[in-house]
């Protein structure tokens, strides 16, 4: 546990000239006692440590071997061990000795450094809401992206995430403010990002934390209305080299596998849909025999030919699609750092490989991280210059996953993978136009892109006189994106691509961040005030290129080039650029160490929004009462109590829009975009084409022109969250510590795109201000940790809960709930303002499903539903004017979970560790998209069906609730409606840790400073609601399942 | 003092390091408005408005077959069954069709019927914005001004012809309107008649501006205008009232329609071409008979080409197509090619029985629609099976629509997996429509044998077009009878011949609901439609055509929200 601790190299500083002052105090000396401080819990020597004789001013600070040296009076004294974020310990001197003092790790906080906007605090100075991740809980996880690893282990932070090796993961705090971008504002070692995460080396972090109110994050003004992530990375506190080492290795394997029919089963439903219709079942691929009765049929029995394709080329096979595409797989990680600090310079050097195969079949994620951080003191440390600077490299597979795992569910089993031939199997007449899955995943497997992202900054830093320093850092982080596919042609059933195609794509983008600071402490008695002001610029840009050519005689990718192909030369490109200036400034005043006041303005200006409204002021308040140091308290309590209370307000901004939204855009669009599927989904739709061929030549280059796309809007503004915290922190007996916040956040102004009406034409859409959304929420942390016969416990557990309600929005917003990233975009309605206030933006609208029609009176009696008969599906007649149709729709269901938790337990006993960590939601409503396939015959009737439709309803099985089979979708049965709505939550065994520390003595020949293995598994339980018919409530409809992982690793320091 | 000379350095600090400027940058990737009035840019303005032409998507098609025959009981919808598409079930069936159809699946594509109304008005606002253009250029500076305008005006006439014929109650500016005058236009500010003559000035100025004739085959010319000015006034002549009765049929109207065609005939531009084939076929495109049609193309620099979409659902299941054997010749209609032995059609009895290979036909049917046992597209070596190239038949039948598709041999054929379609243009008037409109004005004033002659003519040309219909062994594929009719006894039979002659000459080519619309005769012709259609094709159980309702789809629900009450729904809706 000896990590957890941040910043132990902050301290350093501070230390050491506090070391150099009390050296000056030093009076004249009766004896020494000299001695070692360790980390008690792996023994390693503590360097920084201090050591103070008890009353007084004289003391010292371990060197960078953890030892020192003391002259103190010839008389009993005491002496106090101290050092951050381990419990003090009090030594009782009576003669001149050397001493080896072993400190435990401290479960009380309080004094630990938190970082905070541009600056650090103590833990017990926060006012605000800050909560701090333990790292050292998530150290042996093998996941890629470090977002990932904190899932549920802070409360009112909610992660999604899926099992891609690219390690997409979804991050919101405490709920969506927006109706537009909804993701956090990371700041990594002072340098703010939007960019993900994944491509970060978990190993380097050294501390993460989370600024969720206003009066933390409002530093960062126009960016910080989603909340605040501050990561720092790790440095080097110690003053030998240092090697680590860590490896692990991970097996995967999916345990959330769907059910598809067999070729016998499928032709099976496919008949009785048919005679359920009072259809001849006359199907392309089978022959039924049967007794020809409509009345009372019976199948004999079911045949199919030899070949089911007109060309005989394939053969009638029985495919299981899934396991055809899926396979165990292995993830590796391998990391390495040299790290040495001294007096005037600290160093730091880490390598990292990160390699993961996808339980998809040839899908990968490989990503080399390298670092170097250093920093030198100058000038008697009056200057500081130092640099954090990481490159990232990485490149994966590009295998479209939803695509392959939507048709290995849906590609009927009938169909072989390959042909006699060893052409590509694929659809036959009659069938669904899917795509062959493992024709996806061989065709692309030669496709990667790469990926490389330099980031981090410079920093010099200056102290002219005591207690002003002026800090000055220049970050950048930049990202090139390339890629170069080759898409062959094929032939796979009668889906045929005749050319091949070889593309390229480019972007580079990225900013640079210019941050100056000036820092002021004043302390005149029993105050203490930190004044700290700044500036900061940030601008962005972007340029991308796509290409192609076809005709290509070689699909070989070492051939495939752009001047290798022969026709068809296609290219595009774009930019954008932004730019954001911010001052701010921050006061924190301390009377008494009891009562504690903050107050941070930041002015940001946008290059996005229009010169009427440039400029946000984003102000916060907050003060604490450290209630518990009160004398009334202080003499009335006998046992160890601390207690603060916090309150906050303040506001924050939003203006992730696109860059060009004030402007009246005229464009050439010469081809128009998404032509194929004219998706819905882009907040800014596809835009139509402006060249036409008005000679009537058929070919070649055509005139185009231009069109009026977006009308100009030049009041737009920030949009902004004004957030109010109310807490508190306690820690009792020493043993037992906790917080609980409640919050109220409420986004004004919200940005959003006006639809106007579309009698305007094409420029119908413009982005305004409008509306607003409140989250509110309470969350909880405790922390339970004893010491008990070298059995250390450590117990802590999380949950929050999170309510959105819309206030208001404007008459002509149409909101496409649920706002859900979870929810596919099938399942989105468009809302307006009459049905929308006082819901969530997260809410599910639909019709109510009333079980099925048993007999044709039930039929005869219910409202006028086209459609309805026997066995199929009732809707409600929710208004009651006995007509079903769109007035009988209602909420049924909100995406929001209710409840979130995470509860983590470690446990140590002389030199093995376990930890289990268990996380869930509770209270969540998901759309299950995979019924449609698992439920129904009639939705898809050309794809395979799900084992569930085996229990359909008929005149013999009438319990069930799945409706009969059929091919003829008459009642609308895809409709969005509680049919589909079903209960997300989960409490999933996230983790289970068991870990070994070789003995001090066996370390110790090997030359070693420490040593652990260990095994962990990864998502090995879940328990999940009976009402979910799917795989993984987690994960509820396409995206990549899941793994549960098995990992071995080691960790070697020397 | 410390603390002032330390506040002081804070404060150069931080001056020096801010600047005023710096969130001045220039936006990427866009044109400023003041460049764009040029001649050349206001050309381009023109071009983009055409383009929209050719901006359809399969599921919001510029060729109205969801529309004209999914209603008209001359197509089922197809594909892998009612709930793939199922607002064009909903089309087909009638009794679905609902203001909001967004959750209808798959409801990924959004409510297409509020996507059609958006892009007409998309092809309006860009002829309005090119036509505002042309006011800041003087015919000195731009010799095409006064042609360029009538292009527009023929444009946003025609843009505004297909709303009005699908929603009815329309609202209606022009390129003065600014955008609050857009936002405060009821749909219901003008009457039917109203819209009608808004829609006639466009295409009469058009006509006075537009030259004879046009160097670029795309661009109409003073004869196209006037014939679509004809069009427009067969439509308007039919009075409707609120429940779209014909109520009155205005002789005036008629009359100008019968010397506007004729005009167009005396022109030369335009005849009946020697095949029907040729109308159907890329090499002939733009031939004699196309009057105005969309201009497709493809390997022109655009992402996949301007491609027929309106055709791209309609490819046969084959291993040449693939996809997605949509818009089905109904049985019906296919009966009713069914010919008599006097070669005249089977008013009465064409339903009686189902087609078969010994009845005599009208030629027009092997052109239409593809049969099993028979050549696919005029390829004697390509035969259309049920086996093979149909998707449902135990749903939709063993047929499959001609028309707009095209051989796999076409070098206009493109695939686009999973779909397919073709760089051959797209009809919208065909010459044998404007002699028809003149004869259907003929016969409601009472000319009918002059009608006759007309009607005779296009049945002549329907008869000599057998030149493409053999199989591999060079035997017709059907027994072919038309003649010609000798006497229109009275007007109800002159109006029944004329009616029958535009379901045959004109099937699957997004008309025929239009057509019943306008002669007040939908219910009826739907009722008798149902009643033995269902018995064939169970999925039509649900089907119920409702009078004075579903003449017209219901302005989309998004519209009613966002006008916030200024448009009026239509009936019963």
């Amino acid at each position: 546990m000896k990590e957890m601790i941040s910043l132990k190299f902050r301290l350093f500083i501070p230390a050491f000239l506090l070391m150099a002052c009390l050296l000056s105090f030093t009076a004249k000396a009766q004896f020494t006692v000299s001695g070692t401080v360790y980390d008690g819990s792996d023994n390693s020597t503590l360097p920084g440590a201090s050591i103070v004789l008890k009353s007084t001013n004289t003391g010292t600070i371990t060197g960078p071997d953890g030892k020192f040296r003391l002259e103190i009076p010839a008389q009993k004294s005491v002496l106090v061990v101290s050092y951050l974020g381990f419990e003090p310990k009090e030594v009782e001197i009576t003669k001149s000795i050397s001493l080896s003092i072993s400190l435990t790790q401290s479960v009380n906080e309080l004094e630990a450094l938190v970082v905070t906007g541009y600056t650090t605090e103590k833990k017990k100075d926060l006012t605000g809401s800050v909560a701090v991740v333990d790292i050292n809980q998530t150290r042996n996880l093998p996941a890629g992206n470090i977002i990932k690893n904190i899932q549920g282990r802070v409360p009112g932070v909610f992660v999604t995430t899926d099992g891609s090796p690219g390690s997409g993961a979804r991050i919101s705090i405490r709920g969506n403010s927006s109706l537009n971008n909804n993701d956090p504002l990371f700041v990594i070692d002072g340098v703010p990002t939007k960019s993900g995460m994944h491509e970060l080396n978990p190993n380097d972090i050294e501390s993460v934390q989370v600024l969720k109110d206003a009066a933390s994050a409002s530093i960062y003004g126009s960016r910080a209305a989603n909340g605040v992530i501050v990561i720092t990375t790790r440095s080097s506190k110690n003053e030998n080299p240092r090697v680590e080492l860590s490896s692990s290795l991970s097996f995967q394997r999916y345990t959330t596998k769907l059910d598809p029919l067999t070729a016998e089963e499928r032709g099976r439903m496919y008949w009785q849909a048919a005679v359920n219709d009072r259809l001849s079942p006359a199907n392309p691929i089978y022959t039924y025999e049967w007794n020809g009765d409509f009345n009372n049929p019976i199948l004999g029995s079911v045949s199919y030919p030899e070949f089911i394709d007109p060309d005989k080329t394939m053969r009638a096979a029985d495919t299981r699609w899934f396991d055809e595409i899926s396979r165990p797989s292995l993830q590796q990680s391998h990391n390495i750092s040299v790290s040495k600090g001294g007096e005037n310079s600290r160093s730091l050097f880490s390598a990292g490989w990160h390699n993961n195969n996808g339980i998809i079949k040839e899908t990968n994620f490989s990503r080399y991280n390298v670092r170097f951080n250093s920093s030198f003191d100058l000038l008697n440390d009056k200057v500081t210059i130092g640099e954090n600077f990481t490159i990232s490299y990485q490149n994966e597979v590009l295998i479209n996953s939803y695509d392959v795992l939507v048709t290995s569910l849906i590609q009927q089993p009938i169909v072989p993978v390959h042909t006699v031939d060893g052409g590509w199997g694929g659809p036959a007449p009659g069938m669904t136009d899917r795509q062959n899955p493992v024709r996806l995943i061989e065709d692309n497997k030669q496709n990667r892109y790469q990926y490389s992202r330099p980031f981090g900054n410079v920093y010099l830093q200056i102290v002219p006189v005591k207690n002003l320093s002026f800090k000055t850092s220049f970050g950048v982080d930049y990202s090139l994106y390339y890629a170069r596919t080759l898409q062959k042609s094929y032939t796979s059933g009668f889906l045929v691509e005749d050319d091949n195609t070889i593309s390229n794509n480019v972007s580079l983008r990225g900013n640079y961040i210019w941050t100056n600071t000036a820092n002021y402490k004043i302390t005149a008695g029993k105050h203490n005030i930190d004044l700290l002001g700044g500036i900061e610029q940030i601008k962005y840009k972007e340029e991308w290129f796509n290409a192609s050519r076809q005709g290509l005689v070689s699909e070989d990718l070492n051939f495939g080039y752009l001047s290798s192909g022969s026709k068809n030369q296609m290219n595009a490109g774009g930019g954008r650029i932004n730019a954001l200036m911010s001052y701010f400034a921050k006061a924190n005043y301390s009377l008494k160490d009891i009562y504690l006041l903050s107050m941070t303005v930041r002015r940001d200006g946008s290059s996005r929004f229009g010169k009427n409204n440039r400029y946000g002021n984003f102000p916060s308040i907050s003060a604490g009462w450290r209630i518990s140091e009160e004398n009334f308290i202080k003499n009335n309590v006998s046992f160890p109590l601390y207690i603060k209370l916090r309150a906050g307000w303040g506001l924050n901004g939003n203006q992730e829009i696109n860059d060009l939204a004030i402007y009246n855009i005229y464009q050439a669009v010469y081809s128009k975009e998404d032509p194929i599927w004219d998706n819905p989904t882009q907040t800014y739709r596809p835009n139509l084409g402006t060249a036409y061929d008005i000679m009537g030549i058929d070919q070649g280059q055509l005139p185009s022109g231009y069109i009026y796309s977006q009308i100009a809007n030049d009041d737009l503004k920030w949009e902004s969250t004004a957030q109010t915290n109310l807490g508190i922190d306690f820690t009792i007996l020493e043993d037992f510590s906790g917080s609980v916040d409640y919050f109220i956040k409420k986004s004004s102004d919200i940005l959003y795109f006006r639809t106007l009406l579309s009698a305007v034409g094409e420029a119908n859409k413009q982005m305004v201000n409008g509306g607003d959304i409140e989250n509110r929420g309470i969350e909880v942390m405790l922390n339970y940790h004893k010491t008990w016969h070298g059995f250390t416990f450590d117990l802590s557990g999380n949950l929050a809960t999170l309510k959105n309600t819309v206030i208001d929005i404007p008459d002509e917003l149409l909101i496409n709930a649920p706002l859900s990233p979870l929810i596919p975009n099938e399942a989105k309605t468009e809302l307006d303002r009459s049905v929308m206030i006082g819901r969530s933006v997260n809410s599910i609208y639909g019709y109510v499903v009333d079980g099925i029609f048993q007999n044709p009176e039930e039929v005869a009696a219910h409202a006028a539903q086209p459609g309805k008969a026997v066995g199929r599906l009732r809707y409600k007649d929710l208004n009651g004017d006995n007509v079903i149709d769109e007035k009988d729709q209602d909420f049924i269901g909100t995406v929001d979970p209710k409840l979130t938790y995470g509860a983590n337990l470690y446990a140590e006993y002389k030199g093995f560790d376990l930890t289990l960590y268990v996380q869930g939601i509770s209270g969540i409503s998901v759309y299950n998209g995979y019924k449609t396939y698992t439920d129904f015959s009639s939705l898809w009737p050309g794809t395979n069906w799900g084992s569930r439709i085996l229990d359909a309803w008929s005149p013999t099985n009438t319990d069930s609730d799945i409706p009969m089979v059929t091919l003829l979708d008459r009642n609308n049965e895809g409709r969005l409606s509680t049919y589909f709505i079903e209960s997300g939550s989960y409490c999933k065994l996230r983790n289970i840790i068991v870990g070994y520390r070789l003995p001090a003595s066996t370390i110790a020949k090997l030359n070693l400073t420490k040593a652990r293995i260990y095994v962990q598994g990864q998502n090995l339980i879940t328990l999940k609601s009976k009402s979910f018919t799917g795989v993984d409530p987690e994960n509820p409809n396409y995206a990549f399942p899941i793994p549960a992982i098995y990992t071995l690793g080691i960790d070697i320091t020397f | 003092m410390k603390r002032i000379i330390a506040l002081a350095i804070t404060l150069v600090f931080l001056v020096i390091t801010g600047c005023s400027d710096y969130l001045d940058v220039k936006p990427q990737g866009i044109v400023g408005d003041k460049e764009l009035s040029t001649p050349e840019n206001i050309d381009g303005f023109v071009i983009s408005a055409y383009a929209q032409l050719a901006n359809d998507h399969y599921t919001i098609p510029n060729l109205l077959w969801p529309y004209g025959d999914l209603r008209a009981g001359d197509a089922y919808k197809g594909g892998d069954g009612p709930a793939d598409i199922s607002t064009f079930h909903a089309f087909e069936i009638f009794s679905t069709i609902q203001p909001d159809m967004s959750a209808y699946a798959p409801s990924v594509l959004g409510d297409i019927n509020n996507k059609k109304w958006e892009r007409q008005f998309v092809g309006i606002s860009r002829t309005n914005l090119a036509l505002s253009r042309l006011k800041d250029v003087s015919a000195e500076a731009y010799p095409l001004k006064n042609s360029r305008e009538g292009e527009l005006r023929f444009l946003r006439g025609h843009y505004y012809f297909d709303l009005k014929i699908l929603y009815n109650r329309i609202p209606w500016f022009d390129e003065t309107a600014s955008v609050s005058d857009i936002e405060n236009t009821s749909n219901v500010k003008y009457t039917s008649q109203e819209v009608w003559d808004r829609i006639a000035a466009d295409f009469r100025r058009a006509a006075e501006l537009l030259p004879a004739t046009q160097n670029d085959k795309g661009r109409p010319n003073k004869f196209t205008a006037k014939a679509y000015l004809a069009k427009v006034l067969l439509y308007q002549a039919y009075e409707q009232d609120d429940n779209y009765n014909v109520v009155n049929i205005n002789t005036g109207k008629l009359q100008e329609v019968v010397t506007l065609v004729d005009e167009v005939t005396a022109s030369g531009n335009f005849s009946l071409a020697s095949d029907f084939a040729e109308n159907f076929l890329f090499e002939f495109e733009n031939g004699p008979e196309a009057v105005w049609s969309i201009q497709r193309s493809h390997l022109d620099g655009t992402t996949i080409g301007n491609l027929d979409f309106s055709a791209m659902l309609s490819g046969p299941m084959s291993n040449e197509y693939g996809c997605c054997w949509f818009h089905i010749p109904s049985q019906n209609m296919v009966n009713a090619f069914k010919t008599g032995e006097n070669g005249l059609p089977l008013f009465d009895s064409f339903n009686e029985a189902d087609l078969t290979a010994e009845d005599y036909v009208d030629p027009r049917l092997n052109h239409t629609v593809a049969m099993p046992g028979k050549p696919y597209k005029y390829e004697p070596a390509l035969v259309y099976t049920v086996e093979d190239w149909t998707r449902r038949p135990d749903i939709y039948g063993n047929y499959s629509s001609l028309k707009e598709n095209v051989s796999p041999d076409c070098e206009c054929f493109e695939r686009i997996a999973p779909f397919m379609s073709s760089s051959k243009n797209t009809n919208l008037i065909r010459y044998s429509d404007v002699l028809l409109w003149k004869a259907e004005a003929l016969i409601e004033l009472g000319q009918l044998d002059q009608a006759r002659e007309i009607i005779n003519q296009v049945r002549a040309r329907a008869a000599a077009s057998t030149g493409y219909l053999y199989d591999e062994n060079g035997v017709s594929l059907a027994n072919y009878k038309v003649e010609g009719y000798s006497s229109f006894p009275d007007k109800e039979y002159a109006r029944k011949a004329l009616r029958w002659e535009r379901r045959l000459e004109f099937a699957e080519e997004g008309i025929r609901f239009f057509d019943l619309v306008r002669w007040g005769i939908a219910k009826e012709t739907l009722d008798a439609y149902f009643s033995t259609e269902k018995t064939k094709r169970t999925y039509l159980v649900d089907a119920q055509f409702e009078k004075g309702k579903h003449e017209y789809l219901p302005i989309p629900q998004q519209q009613i929200i966002l006008s916030k009450g200024l448009y009026i729904q239509n009936n019963k809706y």
